[in-house]
């Protein structure tokens, strides 16, 4: 049986009026990747706050590893390794040695530190950038440096807070093979981000958040079923009859359909062949159409269906 | 885990350039300012020469010439007297041989200077004065006979009046405070660092208070290593900031110069304690907490007269409780110690206060941060 890792019940976190976790629980098994996915705002980082106890939280219980987790529990926060969303690195040292500090704080034997911080910076891909300052870092390798200094140490649970803001495309994907090697190795992983994409990515079960309460969880495929539009057509055609729309609508498992400019998009709640069928209709009306494509349902449309409004939306 | 945190909080205290030029390249720059702005003044002013004239006797005046005698034969003469022809003490003159000629006909002095200057002002002031008092005495001996030991006592009491009257062993040089005032101030800088400590410590504060906070380190080793750290930077810091004024610009401290090392470490350690203090309350931003640390170094600074003499005789007299709880009084006080007492017991007493100050700060400073989870980040 899986072991739990991370055990939270019934959190509630307030500042003055507003709520920021109302009642938010959560467990989180050994070797799991575990994604936390909201909107700016919606609660995630007050969650990864309150699990390292950093913050102090109106009511509810947190363990880490089957114990109470408190400031004090260094058993704990041993094998823990933390990336903030903020990167928190020494301008004035090295790249070296700033993971060599971090490393500190946790490893005290040297021989085994030097070989884990020479393993980290292996990991991030920063061998040629030993005896940089961060200053002289682009963003993207910034955001490795402080990934390294956060797992330098070789932590069993690693929570990594929307690690890929404001990062190049080259570098994010970088940063995202690294969670699932690092996986891979061991590590269980929480991760926190509003880019749907990434989570969808890598995260082998995922939380959806807003307004800090929980609004979904399971793995994508069991999210993505709560949605009822399970995938949507869009067949390029200039022009199409009011009467072939009608008898497209007809189809089965068909829920919607609409033509917009040069696009017919219908909506198609499961079922199979949904493509095939409408693509019939075409023919048999004689009409000619060009590009023909299907796209199933995003963490967005979980999203959308449950609250009613967009996640891309919420973060503006 | 403590030394790791301690060789790291030097390494990156070395490394910081805002640091670096506050603690070791503004003292040295300003310490050269001082040095070329009051050295001049210094030369002219306090310690000017005994000035060379020449006095021409046409007709032989006995009391002027045993004034003259008196006072060059006192320890620090006035003047140096020739006595010459008027062709001789023209040339010596112009050859700026001597500043001035006094001549001497019967009751009537007169004066011929070579330019303007404090040494020509002196030698008329001299002659002004002479004549002024040659006058009164003269008068009562015609007018009232009797009387005339009575006023020549009265012209020896203003005479005496005027006299320096020694309560310590040295006085306190106006010139060399300037220096102890600097020190006082890169000792106060330290302020910075000991402010950086506290908001790089607190998770609410800065992002690497919140990766320490996380980390197995406990807060109370990762405090005391930062602050023994800077402590050492702080010290570096202060014996290069004596060591240049004392060998490179050349002031003297007198014969106490290691002592001088002591106060000013000390003072370095007070600078840092007090920084750690002030970073640690509230929950202010990083540079809001910099501008208030810096204002109020430059403010002890200014009370303790850094940048006006006689600023911190001024507080003495108004809130003389103000300059014993001053950092920057209290540490250039500690130099004043050493200059003007012969013994060490006010020297140590400011230095047991500037420790008790220390130890104060450093302890609210621990009470205020010793805080292990944030109501908000």
């Amino acid at each position: 049986m899986e072991k739990t890792v991370v055990k939270i019940e019934n959190l509630v976190k307030r500042y003055k009026e507003l709520i920021a976790l109302d009642h938010f629980s959560l467990e989180i098994k050994e070797g799991e990747i575990f994604g936390l996915l909201g909107p700016n705002g919606s609660g995630k980082t007050t969650t990864i706050n309150c699990l390292l106890s950093l913050l102090s939280f109106d009511k509810g219980t947190v363990e880490i590893f089957g114990e109470k987790m408190t400031p004090v529990n260094y058993r704990i926060k041993k094998d823990i390794g933390v990336i903030m969303q903020n990167v928190a690195v020494f301008d004035e040292m090295t790249v070296y040695e700033n993971i060599d500090y971090f490393c500190g704080l946790y490893i005290t034997d040297k021989k085994v530190r030097k070989q884990y911080v020479d393993d980290a910076v292996k990991f991030v891909g920063l061998e040629d950038f030993l005896k940089f300052y961060p200053k002289k870092l682009s963003g993207g390798l910034l955001r490795r440096l402080n990934i390294a200094c956060g797992i330098a140490h070789k932590p069993k649970l690693i929570i990594l807070d929307e690690p890929t803001v404001a990062v190049d495309p080259q570098s994010r994907n970088k940063i995202l093979e690294g969670i699932q090697e690092l996986n891979k190795n061991g590590a269980t992983i929480i991760y926190t981000s509003h880019y749907m994409e990434e989570i969808e990515q890598i995260c082998t079960r995922i939380a959806i958040m807003d307004k800090g309460k929980k609004i979904a969880e399971g793995t994508t495929d069991q999210l993505k079923k709560m949605v009822k539009n399970t995938e949507t057509e869009t067949i390029e055609i200039l022009d199409i009859p009011e009467a072939v729309m009608e008898e497209i609508r007809d189809l089965p498992h068909v829920y919607n359909a609409s033509h917009d400019g040069n696009d017919l998009v219908i909506s198609c709640s499961g079922g199979k062949h949904n493509l095939i069928r409408i693509l019939q209709v075409l023919q048999k009306n004689e009409l000619s159409f060009g590009r023909v494509y299907t796209t199933l349902p995003t963490l967005n449309d979980v999203f959308l269906e449950i609250t009613g409004t967009e996640l891309r939306d919420k973060e503006d | 885990m403590f030394l790791h945190n301690f060789k790291y909080e030097i390494l990156h205290s070395l490394r910081v350039k805002d640091l670096i030029f506050w603690l070791i390249l503004f003292p040295i720059v300003l310490g050269a300012f001082f040095k070329i702005a009051f050295s001049g003044i210094y030369e002219k002013t306090e310690k000017f020469s005994t000035v060379p004239i020449a006095v021409v006797e046409s007709t032989e005046d006995k009391i002027f010439h045993s004034v003259m005698d008196s006072i060059e034969q006192s320890d620090d003469p006035l003047f140096k007297v020739t006595y010459t022809d008027e062709e001789k003490a023209m040339d010596m003159l112009k050859k700026q041989k001597v500043l001035g000629i006094i001549r001497i006909d019967g009751k009537e002095k007169s004066l011929s200077v070579s330019g303007e200057g404090i040494e020509q002002t002196i030698i008329k002031s001299f002659l002004e004065q002479y004549a002024v008092q040659e006058q009164i005495i003269t008068d009562t001996v015609m007018t009232d006979p009797q009387n005339v030991e009575t006023v020549v006592s009265a012209l020896n009491s203003e005479v005496s009046s005027t006299e320096n009257i020694p309560l310590t062993e040295g006085d306190p040089d106006p010139y060399v405070s300037y220096f102890y005032n600097l020190i006082a101030m890169v000792a106060l800088f330290g302020s910075v660092t000991g402010l950086h400590i506290a908001m790089e410590n607190q998770a609410n504060l800065h992002p690497l208070g919140a990766r320490k906070n996380c980390s197995p380190t406990p807060k109370f080793v990762s405090l005391t290593a930062s602050l023994l750290g800077s402590f050492v930077v702080q010290a570096v810091c202060v014996i290069v900031s004596v060591s240049y004024i004392a060998f490179v610009l050349k002031i003297d401290f007198g014969s106490r110069l290691p002592l001088v090392y002591v106060s000013g470490i000390l003072g370095g350690i007070l600078g840092v304690s007090m920084g750690f203090m002030v970073g640690s309350f509230g929950s202010m931003k990083e540079g809001a907490k910099s501008a208030i640390c810096m204002s109020v170094s430059m403010l002890c600074c200014f009370f303790s007269g850094l940048m006006v003499g006689n600023m911190k005789a001024l507080v003495a007299e108004k809130a003389p409780w103000f300059n014993e709880i001053n950092p920057a009084a209290l540490i250039s006080d500690t130099f004043y110690c050493l200059e003007i007492y012969s013994g060490y017991d006010r020297y140590i007493e400011k230095n047991i206060t500037m420790a008790i100050i220390s130890v104060i700060f450093i302890i609210i400073g621990f009470l205020l941060t010793r805080r292990k989870k944030y109501a908000s980040l």
